[in-house]
């Protein structure tokens, strides 16, 4: 606990003397980037010893116990410490470019508190504590999200976030009373003493936290502030937005698991549903896009999907007493939380690279940019197959451990086999992401070069190291992780009040080894084939010649398959479900993208709503006298109220 | 792990020698039933010497990736058939879920297949590389439906024990649900194996291939590693339907080899037999296809669920 704090001390220092020395942009952004990840790293060190502890051990300190850590705590704060010190290193030389024009210490500022209020959500251990870190992380990335805030869509971006996350703090408000208010429970331990007395509404408190904490973490239909934000932020901030703030939300609902105690059924089959749903439509809306933030956005929704179902079959499993399937969905939950901090922190390392060198977010004007870019190319392929779920890469490793769980569900008795079924739906959103990645990544780094000169030339300095460290960390993870899956079992196993035997844990753990002989494998038999490949005479038979266009010359980049007509035959499938409409006009297929959530259902309910309203405006009639029988009324009507109530 | 497997090997070695033959078998059933002469059944062994000895064309458009897909295809086909319990009892490779990580690593070899199509520019191969990702989004879930009612019907998670012998131990009590995941897995084979009504091998028109267009840039030994996936591809698929129809695990070794042998040549058979008897779909069908293999595959399931 001290390391941590001191570590969050330095990234707080780091970012006031990055405001202080506007002036001095390169010491401000020394200053910053290795103070920050200084902090960070002297931060992670101090959650370590949480891993190897059995799941009891929690410490408490600073700030009159207010803020702690536990396993579960540790998990979170080393992940969102881990990602963001690569952020703020990755920011620094992505802001550099804003300069002088903007503030752009005021934007490293507002980063340091944006992570320290992060910590301080997930390690918090009062109501007041936890509220109070919440509302500060709000507004911090609210005013990191208008950053650009000249832009008209920029500010309508910041407005619906505003909006969305007020609404997600009305429900946490709501469900720390419904919890809390019978009994003044103030801190987490008491709310936990009244959740075992049986005191408390379950139903009401697990139901506002779902909505309050589903907001957050971008289940639809809460999703519909996180596309609109992450395009709008500066692309940095696009990361930890989705590759941090996100997971706040299921931090959130975690933490309520293991302090609400066992949960209704109806509730983890309720978190099942909406994690499939969220899934599967998080990808089909994430096809649809042509704005490349905008579709990491969607995945991000995506991918909140699979962590949900995760969580809602860790539940099940422990409602319905089979441990084995509880641990591997929350150990899935708790992996795919870190796997997708990190692979779409890459992925939107890569949009900003992207942004720099070719100066535009529209897929369909990008191409064959891996010759200009080739690390920031392979590093976003890495990415590409991890978020798809693929082997040998870490994002396989949660959605192994899911799956798993769902088909060793459909090996018990009794209701929880229907949860099997699931995994056909969790197979559907593998196989949409991997159309939508092989789109992206085919259309923005391959084929040859479309509508827009690139900048190049330097762009992508300083760009790219952050990259490379997190390809790294999503490779290590994919080919070892028997590293890190004991630790998220025992996490697991602590969320879920240290269901599951050993055995389960070792089972659970036990496969891993398994795993990494087969990507040894995978890897030895790549080199076998690529030296018999090598050896082949072809290889001295080697002709450069164009790209066979059916014996027609080549005649221009722009015949190549775009983003919209690769994803166009997928999409007409599923019809108005996708969001998009087609239109194929004289210049071309061009796809038209709405939001069916917010577009078609929010948008137009809160047209309704206002026209009721101006019809509620007739009683503001402006003169005094009508507001003297208004006021007079309500004292008499609030006196016969009381009149009643003593009869 | 104290005995060298043996039979596993034994297996998967065969299958890979045999694995040329059985596109062979399906072209060769088919120009029977049209009555045709039709190419030898060992054809495929013979173009793929043919192209092992050629050289390459590079375009120009292509980075490393396009030289890397087929690498990657062929390495990822055979880790996945490492996975497969071909002598019908174990696996090379088996850990509970790994049926995951086969599909995973048919996912992976598609995937790199579909970038290699989009570094050669050409619209042609990238039309068939969104067609191709398009007919596996809707296979992938049948897929899993079927794997789904294999773990139901014997309570075993890894593919082993999937078609080992609780599965044999099923089979008077779920006969009828693992008669339609069979039928569910062979319009699954169809799709994934690019046969008539999903796609036709020998079309010649580029418009409307599914496959064959995507590896249109390919040449030379690069052209082999993906045709021989490809049949490799087609096996393992074959190797599923006929575990399921014919399990093995309680037959002495050479038998059950046998029965492999037999069960992949009817496989064959029956693709050779529906290329015959239907024409391909419009494209704009082939989704409707699949969800009724899923659809079926669901019928099963509900039959195990009741």
């Amino acid at each position: 606990m001290t390391l941590l704090a001191v570590g969050l001390s330095l990234v707080l220092v780091a970012g006031v003397l990055a405001r202080l020395l506007e002036q001095r942009p390169g010491a401000a952004d020394r200053i910053f980037r290795w103070g920050t990840l200084a902090g960070c790293l002297t931060g992670m060190a101090g959650t370590i010893s949480f891993f190897g502890l059995p799941e009891a051990a929690s410490s408490a300190a600073g700030l009159g116990a207010a803020y702690g850590l536990d396993p579960l705590s540790a998990w979170f704060t080393a992940v969102f410490l881990g990602v963001g010190g690569t952020i703020a290193v990755y920011g620094t030389h992505y802001m550099a470019r804003e300069r002088p024009e903007r503030r752009v210490g005021s934007a490293h500022l507002l980063l340091a508190v944006l992570l320290i209020a992060l910590t301080g959500v997930v390690t918090a251990r009062t109501i007041v504590a936890f509220l109070a870190a919440w509302e500060v992380m709000a507004i911090a990335a609210w005013l990191l999200v208008i950053f650009d805030r000249e832009h008209a869509d920029v500010r309508r971006a910041g407005l619906v976030y505003l909006i969305l996350t007020h609404l997600s703090t009305i429900a946490l408000f709501g469900m720390f009373a419904a919890w809390g208010g019978g009994t003044g429970a103030g801190t987490f331990a008491e709310l936990a003493a009244a959740s075992a007395q049986d005191r408390i509404p379950v139903a009401l408190v697990a139901m506002l936290g779902l909505i309050g904490f589903g907001i957050k973490a971008g289940v639809v239909p809460g999703h519909i502030w996180l596309p609109g934000a992450h395009a709008a932020a500066p692309s940095h901030i696009s990361a930890l937005l989705s590759g941090v703030m996100l997971k706040v939300g299921i931090y959130g609902l975690l933490r309520m698991v293991t302090l609400l105690g066992p949960l209704p059924v109806w509730w983890g089959w309720l978190v099942l549903l909406l994690g499939l749903l969220t899934a599967v439509m998080g990808v089909l809306w994430a096809l649809a896009q042509h704005d490349l933030k905008r579709l990491l956005a969607y995945h991000s929704v995506e991918n909140i999907g699979i962590i949900l179902l995760g969580l809602g079959l860790g539940v099940l499993g422990s409602a319905y007493h089979q441990p084995a399937v509880a641990l591997l969905g929350m150990t899935g939950a708790l992996l795919h939380t870190v796997n997708h901090s990190l692979f779409k922190s890459l992925l939107f390392f890569g949009a900003g690279a992207v942004q720099r060198v070719a100066g535009t977010r529209e897929i369909d004007r990008l191409g064959g940019l891996a010759r200009m870019m080739p690390r920031t190319a392979g590093a976003f392929l890495i990415a590409s197959l991890a978020i798809v779920g693929l082997p040998p890469l870490n994002g396989f490793i949660s959605e192994w451990l899911i799956f798993r769980g769902l088909l060793e569900a459909g090996g018990t008795t009794g209701a929880l086999r229907m949860a099997s079924v699931a995994a056909a739906g969790l197979a559907l959103a593998g196989a949409l992401a991997l159309a939508c990645f092989t789109k992206l990544h085919g259309v923005l780094f391959l084929g040859s070069p479309r509508a827009v000169p690139a900048l190049g030339g330097g762009a992508e300095r300083g760009l790219v190291a952050p990259q490379l460290v997190l390809a790294a960390v999503c490779i290590a993870i994919g080919g070892l992780p028997f590293l890190v899956l004991p630790a998220a079992v025992r996490v697991a196993s602590g969320v879920l009040h240290g269901v599951g035997a050993a055995a389960d844990v070792t089972a659970v753990a036990g496969a891993a080894t398994t795993i990494s002989l087969a990507v040894l494998a995978l890897l030895v038999l790549g080199l076998i084939v690529w030296r018999l490949r090598a050896v082949s005479r072809a290889a001295e038979m080697v002709r450069a010649e164009v790209t066979w266009s059916g014996a027609f010359p080549t005649t221009t980049s722009r015949v190549q398959y775009t983003a919209s007509s690769y994803a166009a035959s997928l999409l007409s499938v599923f019809g108005p479900l996708s969001g998009s409409q087609q239109v194929i006009g004289p210049m071309g297929l061009q796809v038209h993208v709405a939001d069916p959530v917010l577009d078609r259902i929010a948008q137009p309910t809160w047209g309704r709503v206002r026209e009721a309203a101006l019809k509620l405006r007739r009683i503001q009639t402006g003169r005094i006298v009508w507001y003297l029988v208004y006021v007079i009324s309500a004292l008499l009507g609030l006196l016969l109220y009381l009149w009643l109530g003593s009869v | 792990m104290s005995q060298v497997p043996v039979f596993p090997i034994l297996a998967l070695l065969t299958v890979l020698i045999v694995a040329p033959a059985l596109p062979g078998i399906a072209n060769r059933t088919k120009s029977a039933l049209t009555g045709r002469r039709g190419a030898p059944v060992l054809q495929l062994y013979w173009d793929l010497a043919k192209l092992w000895r050629k050289g390459v064309v590079y375009s120009r458009t292509t980075t490393f990736i396009f030289r890397l897909g087929p690498i990657v295809l062929l390495a990822a086909t055979l880790l996945a058939a490492a996975l497969l319990p071909l002598d019908g009892r174990r696996a090379l490779l088996s850990f509970p879920g790994d049926l995951v990580a086969f599909a995973g690593l048919l996912g992976l070899g598609r995937f790199v297949m579909a970038l290699a199509a989009m570094d050669t520019g050409s619209s042609f191969e990238g039309m068939g590389a969104s067609r191709e990702v398009t007919v596996a989004s809707f296979a992938e879930p049948a897929l899993f439906l079927c794997f789904t009612v294999l773990v139901l019907a014997t309570g075993q998670v890894d593919l082993a024990g999937m078609y080992g012998l609780p599965l044999s131990a099923a089979w008077p009590l779920a006969a009828p649900s693992l008669v339609l995941a069979a039928g569910s897995l062979f319009i699954v084979t169809l799709a994934e194996t690019c046969r008539v009504p999903v796609d036709d091998p020998l079309t010649h028109l580029e418009l409307t291939m599914i496959h064959e267009v995507m590896v249109l840039d390919h040449s030379g030994p690069d052209l082999a590693l993906i045709l021989y996936a490809g049949a490799l591809k087609m096996t393992l698929f074959a190797a599923l339907v006929a575990g399921v129809l014919l399990p093995r695990a309680s037959q002495p070794p050479g038998l059950a080899m046998a029965a492999l042998l037999l069960g992949l040549a009817v496989v064959a058979v029956a693709i050779g037999v529906v290329e015959s008897v239907m024409s391909r779909l419009r494209l704009n069908r082939v989704p409707q296809l699949l969800i009724a293999a899923s659809a079926l595959a669901g019928f099963a399931l509900i039959l195990l669920l009741r």
